[in-house]
């Protein structure tokens, strides 16, 4: 149980921090990995919390395909956040 | 300065939806309305797909044989609405390539 | 990208795609389904779309194949509930009546067999197909955007 509680707790630590890196960075590409990392860390709290369907849909589109297609749209604009 | 309130009134709006989480019926109404946090309600429904959904449909997991048997036609929904939304991209980039290749 | 993200992609992307159908094979007796394994399935073309050259993509997957895989997996789909429709739209016809996956189970914990369940397996192998077409070709669909226009403005 107290096993649990800690995990749960270093996971939603893990992922205000996440979030936060992403608004924060000014490259573009990092904020994109900075989101698969939230997604990442948000499928093992749903797992955590035992919904492993939920789970694995959050783990092949947010981790995965989305940060895919950012990826793409950052090759085709600019990297650089710009200010203004 | 604005940063400030910002976080000021983030906190505050947490805040009160912790507390009302927590004390349900604080704010007015009966306790009995209000439904404390991670105790959701009892209802027949669930005891029901526990009990015959392995003999009616023949799946160990119950949560596809509510999402593909009982609940089918919302699953057919949700297909076409992902197919509607592909529908969409291809036509919108499709288009927006071709205003790009007019220049 | 570089050669050593291309060795691992090409090293990957067969367990990816094992993998995810798994899911899509057994969504009626472990967690998951059509749609979760068709994510899965999509993740793994992705990772080959990124990580390989344009016109290498161009000549390996093709678009047309997967729009074609994703209307085939919906008229599946349909095909699969309307089959049922002697009693009711969406009824389970084949579940415990000895045909195809027609066998039954007791109630309980059991490990399971993938002979069961009825037309619960077929809606989830059409759902799959659905949505790796789906979100693959999305998926294609921006690569071709972007390096498209790459292309002509160059």
């Amino acid at each position: 149980m107290i096993f649990e509680n800690l995990t749960q707790v270093l996971l939603l630590i893990g992922l205000i921090i996440s979030a936060y890196l992403a608004i924060k960075f000014k490259d573009l590409l990092a904020c994109a990995i900075a989101l698969g990392i939230f997604s990442f860390l948000l499928s093992l709290e749903f797992y955590v919390l035992q919904a492993p369907d939920v789970a694995i849909a959050e783990a092949g589109i947010g981790a995965g395909l989305t940060t895919a297609i950012f990826i793409f749209a950052i090759r085709g604009t600019s990297r650089w956040e710009v200010e203004g | 300065m604005r940063n400030a309130l910002l976080v000021i009134s983030l906190i505050a709006i947490f805040a009160f939806f912790l507390y009302v989480a927590v004390n349900p019926g604080d704010l007015g109404g009966n306790t009995g309305d209000h439904l404390i946090f991670g105790e959701p309600r009892y209802s027949d429904m669930d005891d029901y797909f526990i009990h015959n959904g392995q003999n009616q449909t023949g799946a160990n997991n119950i949560v596809t044989s509510i999402v593909f048997d009982y609940r089918g036609f919302d699953t057919l929904g949700e297909a076409s609405v992902l197919f509607t939304a592909v529908l969409g991209v291809g036509v919108a980039l499709r288009l927006l390539r071709r205003d790009k290749n007019d220049e | 990208m570089s050669k050593i993200v291309r060795t691992q992609a090409s090293f990957l992307y067969t367990f990816v795609l094992i993998f995810g159908f798994y899911i899509v094979a057994h969504g009626h007796l472990t967690p998951g389904g059509g749609f979760q394994g068709g994510a899965v399935i999509a993740t793994g073309i992705a990772l080959v779309v990124v990580a390989y050259k344009f016109d290498e993509i161009k000549r390996r997957i093709k678009k047309t194949s997967l729009t074609a895989a994703e209307g085939i997996g919906l008229l599946s789909f349909i095909i699969a509930g309307i089959s049922g429709i002697g009693v009711s739209f969406f009824y389970n016809w084949l579940a415990n009546s000895g045909l195809l996956f027609g066998e039954s189970v007791t109630y309980g914990i059991n490990p399971g067999y993938l002979n069961t369940a009825g037309t619960l397996p077929i809606m989830n192998l059409a759902v799959g197909i659905e949505v790796l077409g789906g979100l693959g070709v999305i998926v294609l669909y921006m690569l071709h955007f972007v390096k498209g226009g790459e292309r002509n403005a160059a």
